[in-house]
């Protein structure tokens, strides 16, 4: 508890500083703006501010405190466009689409909009108390992690995303294949040997994390912002004087606080983000709460279940990425590929080496969201003019953004026809079906997992057993398997249940 | 048909990949008993196996586009190919301007709307992006040759 104390005291001296405050606020306006924004969501937005963040020079923990306020403040900004356009950020938002449009239309915009922003309040801060209390005793425990149990936890954090990201387990798979793949290429750190660099000078070091989440992130989203081409403005609902009425919340407080507590623990399983946390907790609130069946037609509860876990899953996210140095979710994958530019290896010495960047992120989570919630609660119509923004602004700006970002750092032509050949192969991926979070999951990821393997080994001298000598690695394996069984258990049962309501019928 | 030619296609690469992996990476010496060719092997192999899986049950069928949505990819790859092959020689201001103006306009916005954009981002853009955040941006090879020959040097 001391540790939690003094941490949080050394963490707001960093994030009082009046530079970061200003970051932090910077970050959470720019995005609510990017949330807001129809079709961007926190991903594309974190990926394509990465560059130009890295490139002001900023300290690592000021550069961490911007890009962390960006990526919260749009899981907070997603609901506005899916309120009044119905049409989600991303899927994170898509829930909330169905109780939030609904209410929307029938003349409560206002109402809406600032119950939501209150619900991802709660939830936001919910998780940052939270992720205070657990970091540092994850923190602690994991410093005793022995190469092989690392080798598990990698184990157990694919297992968890190809089980729960995606429609398709095996295009999940071969997602994190391919971004592992990629991670292989240049010279290979325990030997000097170069592999698949096919003698080009360029990728001996192994191709640029930056090139990689811009091209796959950014330019791809552009691409699919070009193929749902709509000419004209998309008609948005206008935000009228409703408020939130007092009686509202308390209406939702349960409801608020199970999806948050649900929204945090989805968001810490390695792999799994706000999407996930954000169906669970309205399905779950569906089976509690929807007695009189008014769920999906306005009802405030099911307008605050998605919202309230979304925001808890963005924060418990950031637990398994910063004690671990395993992200929660994509977008968690390309904050840690920032601390790696940096220099900073996230994991569990992070809390005892650099308090500095561990503790000031933690505390600007916390004024992010106060930051936020007042931010949100007047300003809303101004975000909700953005939405009217023509798509063919938009998209040419998000190419120069990108641009920008990469000739800034890289400095290299060239790498602009690269980012926009990986977006090419990004747009056919999502095409397809595969989610790109996995591949950069794999591809942050790869030389961990591949090093701990090694190391592992060489402690054993070859022998492949260590791999499971211990009980923390069978714990791990045991609860990889159990991941991938309790779906498709789950899918079963609820398949017999339908069968049995069928029958009842009949 | 498309999943099955995509995964054909990765299938081909990863097939590379795997014979590079068996054949060609090897270490004079090495301290670890895997050495740097062990884990693109096994890696080769899961790919290998996926790839596998989706050649025999593919899910996608049809890529579902119109003929004119794919004429507004090709055409914006290419618009994105020559914003990045002219960056450098006409400078972050000429180039934006135009691929600014072009992209806007092919999406449907008016012709003089996106003379606005395009010069506005290429302006603007120049003047917040390296005067106020002290990024570095081309000012491009052919205004630098007009203007002072010794920037160049600095900026690349």
């Amino acid at each position: 508890m001391e540790a939690v104390f003094s941490g949080l005291a050394t963490g707001f001296a960093v994030a009082l500083d009046p530079f970061n405050l200003f970051l932090v606020l910077a970050g959470c306006f720019a995005g609510t703006l990017i949330g807001a924004l129809p079709g961007l969501g926190p991903i594309n937005g974190v990926a394509i501010l990465l560059p130009i963040a890295y490139g002001l020079g900023f300290g690592p923990e000021s550069a961490l405190i911007l890009l962390a306020g960006i990526y919260y403040g749009a899981e907070y900004g997603g609901r506005i466009s899916s309120i009044l356009l119905n049409v989600p950020g991303d899927a994170s938002a898509v829930m909330t689409t169905l109780d939030g449009n609904p209410l929307a239309r029938s003349g409560n915009a206002g109402r809406a909009l600032s119950l939501s922003a209150v619900a991802s309040f709660v939830g936001g801060t919910f998780a940052v108390i939270l992720m205070s209390l657990f970091a540092p005793v994850i923190a602690a425990f994991a410093v005793t992690f022995s190469p092989a149990n690392y080798v598990a936890l990698m184990v157990f954090a694919f297992a968890s995303l190809a089980s729960l990201v995606g429609k398709s387990t095996v295009k999940t798979l071969l997602g994190a294949t391919i971004g592992l793949m990629l991670a292989t290429i240049g010279i290979d750190a325990n030997t000097g040997i170069p592999r698949f660099t096919f003698g080009i000078p360029d990728i001996l070091a192994g191709i640029d994390f930056l090139i990689v989440v811009v091209g796959l992130f950014g330019m791809a989203e552009l691409l699919t912002l070009v193929e749902h081409q709509v000419s004209g403005k998309l008609k948005a609902l206008p935000v009228d004087k409703s408020f939130v009425k007092w009686a509202d919340l308390v209406v939702c407080k349960w409801t608020i606080i199970r999806s948050s507590i649900i929204g945090f623990f989805i968001g810490i399983l390695p792999g799994t983000g706000a999407s996930v946390a954000s169906a669970v907790a309205y399905g779950t609130e569906k089976r509690i709460a929807d007695k009189d069946k008014t769920f999906g037609t306005g009802d405030i509860r099911g307008l605050a279940a998605p919202e309230a876990a979304n925001n808890a899953a963005a924060g418990g996210a950031m637990v398994p990425m910063l004690t671990l140095g395993i992200p929660g979710s994509g977008t968690t994958a390309i904050l840690l590929g920032a601390l790696l530019m940096f220099n900073i290896q996230p994991g569990p010495m992070m809390f005892a080496q650099r308090p500095d960047v561990a503790w000031g992120l933690i505390a600007s989570m916390y004024i992010g969201n106060v930051a936020l919630l007042v931010i949100n609660l007047p300003l809303v119509g101004l975000f909700a003019r953005m939405l009217t923004i023509p798509q063919h602004y938009l998209t040419p700006l998000i190419a120069i953004l990108a641009f920008i970002g990469i000739y800034t750092i890289v400095g290299n032509p060239f790498d602009l026809l690269l980012i926009t050949l990986l977006g090419v192969f990004g747009w056919f991926l999502r095409k397809l079906d595969f989610s790109l979070a996995p591949i950069i999951l794999g591809f942050v990821l790869g030389s961990l997992f591949e090093n701990n393997l090694r190391r592992a080994l060489s402690i054993s001298g070859g022998d492949w057993s260590i791999l499971w000598m211990d009980y923390k690695s069978i714990v791990l394996y045991v609860l990889a398997l159990a991941v991938v069984i309790a779906p498709i258990w789950l899918g079963m049962r609820a398949r017999k249940m339908e069968g049995d309501a069928t029958h009842e019928k009949v | 048909m498309v999943d099955r030619i995509f995964a054909g296609v990765l299938l081909i690469v990863t097939l590379a990949y795997a014979v590079i992996a068996f054949t060609a990476i090897s270490a004079p010496f090495q301290y670890d008993p895997l050495g740097p060719e062990s884990w693109p092997q096994i890696l080769s192999i899961v790919a290998i196996a996926c790839l596998l899986v989706i050649l025999w049950k593919p899910d996608a069928t049809k890529m579902d586009m119109t003929r004119k949505a794919w004429f507004r990819l090709a055409a914006t790859v290419i618009m994105l190919a020559a914003y990045a092959e002219l960056y450098e020689p006409l400078g972050f201001i000429l180039s934006t301007i135009l691929f600014g103006t072009s992209l806007c306009a092919m999406l449907g916005a008016g012709l003089v709307r996106s003379l606005v954009f395009g010069a506005t981002a290429g302006v603007a853009g120049y003047l917040l992006c390296v005067s106020l955040l002290d990024l570095n941006l081309p000012d491009g090879e052919l205004i630098e040759m007009l203007l002072e020959p010794s920037v160049q040097e600095g900026a690349s």
